[in-house]
């Protein structure tokens, strides 16, 4: 019985999201909207639960001086500042220039300075893979450096046959090894996707 | 009481609502979505045998790797991917934080009985909720439940380069680390984040795009379809059997409507993809 409940709550809103994704029916839309803006208000209300937890677990740190102080301050003045940006009376929410200010100028630059590093975590991650599987690493970097070879921006007939390399590479090769690997995913999707919705599921753990 | 009105009324009404209908993608489009919950109704009602078994992920030696964490006095690392469940992705990314719940209730189960603490990070709100109750559910299954104020789930953060500031920036290098789940750009920098310092790993994520970090980073790797296989190996109970089943006989489906379909394009300039896809 604890389990039931839900379970037939599963299956029920499972099948009718199903059927209107299939079936054109006033009615079944009407229900599945329904259902789905009271899916929104719940993530929001989960998502404002996790906001009210993160800075009661944070202040509770700040107050009794535990681990890392400094980032629980860091993090607590970072989400007023941006509260009070976009809550201020007549602020625009969101789209405040203040709030587009605060992101343009401090979280986009951060963000950028921490992708800059994907060159120096590639290599690191190479040599790594190189550690664990050798041969199959290789390989990868092989094809890698044959691809960089064909992109080369080199001019005349030599140039043209190495575009056109790398155009036969990304169209056949390439996409074939992806195609490949998007249809088993999309399988496996569906099935998961089926199995969730018939609660043929959860009894994993 | 007319019962024979009722039932008409009721049939009158069943027929306005058909009546109403329309499909929305087609005949066939819409069996072909069909077939997938017919292939796994019919496993569901008649189980058949056994399937091969592989070690994906190299999760069959998470026993062995809490062991020689519990021996080191080390704790152990899971990340849930960066796609979480109610964040704004695509669908097929939120559902790979569902799928590694179970790979995560594994790494748990084995942790627990170790006595190591396993942390586990997702940036998504409902992502650590439900990896809290995964946690709960392993310790009480394996009768540890004294242990589990040991192990926690934490949220890291909103966005997605903040889970991988947060693991490159983490100094305390975990004895063995997961990654399981949806990833984007910034997959590269998380796992090696995560791996940095663990002497066992096992990464995995069904977004295509970014395979090659996973496969550069981790020890053990789940590569697309195989993070939805590993739970089925993990457990040989009937619901899981049953999903790789119906995958298996699905992907020979899909292989077959590929070579049948390219045949009649060649011979009869048929085009079976644009009828299946409704076109």
């Amino acid at each position: 019985m604890r389990r039931s409940l839900p379970t037939a709550l599963v299956v029920v809103v499972g099948l009718l999201l199903l059927l209107d994704f299939v079936v054109i029916n006033p009615t079944l839309a009407g229900a599945s909207d329904a259902l789905l803006e009271l899916i929104v208000l719940l993530a929001a209300a989960a998502a404002v639960a996790g906001g009210i937890a993160l800075v009661v677990h944070h202040a509770r740190n700040v107050i009794q001086r535990g681990d890392d102080v400094p980032g629980s301050l860091v993090l607590l003045g970072g989400l007023g500042v941006m509260l009070a940006a976009g809550l201020y009376p007549g602020s625009e929410g969101a789209g405040d220039p203040t709030v587009r200010w605060l992101v343009a100028a401090l979280l986009a630059p951060l963000v950028a300075a921490l992708f800059a590093m994907l060159f120096v975590f590639l290599l690191r991650a190479t040599g790594r893979g190189l550690q664990l599987r050798p041969r199959q690493t290789a390989v990868m970097l092989a094809a890698a450096t044959l691809v960089v070879i064909f992109l080369l921006p080199i001019g005349g007939s030599l140039g043209s046959w190495l575009a056109a390399a790398a155009g036969w590479t990304q169209d056949v090769a390439i996409a074939g090894v992806f195609r490949g690997l998007l249809i088993g995913v999309a399988v496996l999707t569906a099935v998961q996707a089926a199995r969730i919705l018939l609660a043929v599921d959860g009894a994993d753990d | 009481m007319d019962l024979g009105r009722l039932v008409g009324d009721l049939l009158s009404f069943v027929g306005g609502l058909v009546g109403d209908s329309s499909l929305r993608l087609g005949p066939l489009p819409t069996l072909a979505l069909l077939a997938v919950l017919l292939v796994l109704l019919s496993l569901v009602a008649r189980p058949s045998t056994r399937w091969m078994v592989r070690d994906l992920g190299h999760l069959a030696a998470v026993g062995r790797a809490m062991a020689l964490a519990a021996e080191a006095g080390g704790e152990a690392a899971f990340s849930l991917g960066t796609a979480g469940v109610a964040r704004a992705v695509t669908a097929s990314e939120r559902l790979q934080t569902l799928a590694a719940l179970p790979i995560l209730g594994h790494v748990a189960r084995a942790a627990a009985r170790a006595g190591v603490p396993l942390r586990v990070t997702a940036n998504d709100v409902v992502a650590v909720h439900l990896a809290e109750g995964t946690l709960g559910e392993a310790h009480r299954l394996t009768e540890t439940e004294e242990r589990r104020l040991r192990s926690r789930a934490e949220f890291t953060g909103e966005g997605r380069a903040v889970p991988a500031a947060a693991a490159l920036g983490e100094l305390a290098a975990p004895a063995a680390a997961f990654a399981d789940g949806g990833v984007g750009e910034e997959s590269l920098l998380m796992l090696d984040g995560v791996a940095t310092g663990a002497a066992w790993t096992s990464f995995g994520t069904a977004t295509v795009s970014q395979v090659a970090s996973v496969l550069l980073s981790g020890e053990g790797t789940l590569v697309g379809p195989e993070l939805y296989q590993a739970p089925s190996d993990l457990r040989a109970a009937g619901h899981a059997r049953v999903g790789v089943l119906a995958a298996n006989r699905l992907l020979f489906a899909a292989v077959a409507v590929i070579v049948v379909g390219s045949l009649a394009t060649l011979v009869g300039g048929v085009d079976l993809a644009a009828a299946l896809a409704g076109r």
